[in-house]
């Protein structure tokens, strides 16, 4: 290197007793040695310390993923759940609000039939009401025609002092009373007044 | 200004220079006719405090890390994601990252020990040392490239420039051949180089000047503490030189990788 | 007063050389900055692309350091 000396007495920089070296210069061993150190780091970090690295940090990633991911399936498992419970619970309402319709429904009919029931037992009971005096009267008739009868003969028969005891004219006479009996009935509606019979 | 003051007071102030990046006449100890300079067992320290480092850290690697493994999964982690990851692609970036790695911590670990006390010299201020690492990045990224694209066709994503029209050509292939070829590794060793021996030459400048300063007297007795105030800021710059240095070196060797594993140019 | 100024005037030459590329490196850093501020998620990108400009830039004051001490 040039020493470019301004103003007066140059003074050359040996101090060491040698030529000053170029820092630019190439000095072969460190050069090699440079080389073979770092060399050496790279081999021994490519070795030993980049595959566990990227072991624990795979690890590590695969250890967040597989949390994450197991999270997410319980949170999932939670999901369905719940989601079936309130799905179980709307069946639930669904069932009961069916089952009160139904048993309102019923409860209608229960009513309807007993109504119709009871209607049909009064009916019943009023016919056979009805048959049973009917039957009464007719029944009352029937035998109150028959002692009218012997009741009037044996009047008669004591009044007239005839013994009316031949029995085909008692019955003739009986008859023949009756359907004057029957005719003065009548002709009492048409207002006459009927006259005494034999 | 030094050289008045010398001349007044009759002292010898010898001002810092390349002499002071000159160990070879003062070597530590020899070693079978080869004499071991300072700069020699920095560097082979350097590569032992990396080494021990990680694999203390990784030795027993759990999968909750302790704190001598966080701090080193913090330190990988930086260089293979945001050097590696970030720049040659999450395709093939993982097969480099150890490179990347170990480049970058040894040459931090080897510019810090410009600012630890009792080392206090920047081993990459030796040019020669400096050469051989970006002769081995040198020697990666075109071997990565030539693998991929084959010898043509490296030479051609390298020098032909895509975009231009061919009428250019005779005047930007030499450029970029140049450029991208035979400059890269130049810059990359000399970037180094020049930051560290120029910070070293700083923080000598001051400091012996400083001292230079007090013994003179006079007005150096307000000036020499105020060098060293100065020489105390400039070691600050020169942490964040060191660090950004290395980054540098080792972004710029991840550039070139994927640069020479780019498809399209 | 007979003081004595002594250096190498390739020094001067560097340090005059170093004008360009440290003009060229400040304003990568000035546009990549604006460019971080108007776009603060292009980061990632444009750092990249903002280091291999300083690289480049700085390249030029790499060779005159390596001129300057090289050439006598």
């Amino acid at each position: 290197m040039q020493n470019l000396i301004f103003l007066a007495e140059g003074t050359e920089p040996t101090e060491g007793g040698h030529a000053p070296e170029n820092p630019l210069g190439f000095v072969p061993v460190e050069f090699a040695l440079s080389l073979v150190v770092f060399g050496l780091l790279l081999f021994l970090i490519w070795k030993f310390v980049a595959p566990r690295f990227e072991q624990t940090f795979a690890e590590r990633t695969q250890a967040i993923e597989g949390g994450i991911a197991a999270a997410e399936s319980k949170q999932a498992e939670a999901d369905a759940k719940l989601a079936e419970l309130e799905k179980q619970l709307a069946d639930a309402r669904h069932e009961a609000a069916r089952i009160r319709e139904e048993a309102r429904e019923q409860g209608a009919q229960i009513v309807a039939e007993m109504r119709e029931t009871a209607q049909a037992e009064s009916t019943r009971i009023v016919e056979h009401g009805k048959a049973q005096i009917e039957a009464e009267r007719q029944q009352a008739v029937t035998s109150l025609r028959a002692e009218v009868g012997s009741l009037a003969t044996g009047l008669a028969g004591r009044i007239v002092g005839e013994s009316l005891e031949d029995e085909a004219r008692q019955s003739r006479v009986v008859e023949r009373f009756l359907a004057d009996l029957e005719a003065q009935t009548v002709g009492a509606d048409n207002g006459t007044t009927p006259g005494s019979v034999n | 200004m030094f050289g008045i003051n010398m001349a007044e007071s009759g002292g010898e102030f010898v001002s810092p220079g390349p002499n002071s990046f000159d160990f070879s006449e003062v070597p530590l100890f020899h070693l079978g006719g080869l004499a071991v300079t300072k700069p020699m067992v920095q560097l082979v320290l350097g590569a032992l405090v990396v080494f021990v480092f990680f694999y203390a850290a990784f030795r027993r690697a759990t999968l909750v890390p302790g704190r001598l493994q966080f701090a080193g999964e913090s330190a990988y982690g930086m260089v293979r994601n945001s050097i590696g990851r970030d720049i040659i692609g999450s395709h093939d970036f993982i097969k480099f990252v150890p490179y990347l790695v170990t480049l970058f911590f040894f040459i931090l670990i080897n510019n810090a020990f410009a600012s630890i006390p009792a080392i206090q010299f920047p081993t990459f201020s030796r040019a020669s040392m400096a050469y051989a690492l970006a002769g081995l990045s040198w020697v990666i990224y075109n071997a990565v490239g030539i693998k991929k694209h084959g010898l043509l066709g490296y030479l051609k994503l390298q020098s032909v420039p895509s975009g231009v029209s061919p009428f250019m050509y005779p005047l930007l292939v030499p450029l970029e051949f140049f450029s991208n070829i035979l400059v890269r590794p130049v810059t990359l060793a000399l970037r180094l180089f020049a930051n560290m021996f120029a910070g070293h030459l700083l923080l000598i400048l001051f400091s012996t000047g400083g001292l230079f300063l007090l013994e003179y007297g006079g007005v150096g007795y307000v000036a020499g503490p105020l060098a060293w105030v100065l020489a105390i800021a400039i070691s600050f710059l020169e942490l964040l030189v060191q660090f950004l240095q290395a980054y540098v070196f080792t972004l710029l060797n991840a550039m070139y990788i994927s640069g020479a594993l780019a498809d399209e140019h | 007063m007979d003081g004595t100024l002594n250096g190498s005037l390739n020094m001067v030459g560097y340090g005059l050389a170093a004008i360009g590329p440290g003009i060229g490196i400040g304003l990568i850093f000035a546009a990549y900055i604006s460019g971080v501020a108007r776009q603060p998620e292009a980061q990632g990108r444009l750092q990249s692309i903002a280091i291999l400009g300083f690289a480049l830039a700085e390249a030029l004051a790499i060779i005159g350091i390596a001129l300057a001490f090289v050439l006598s």
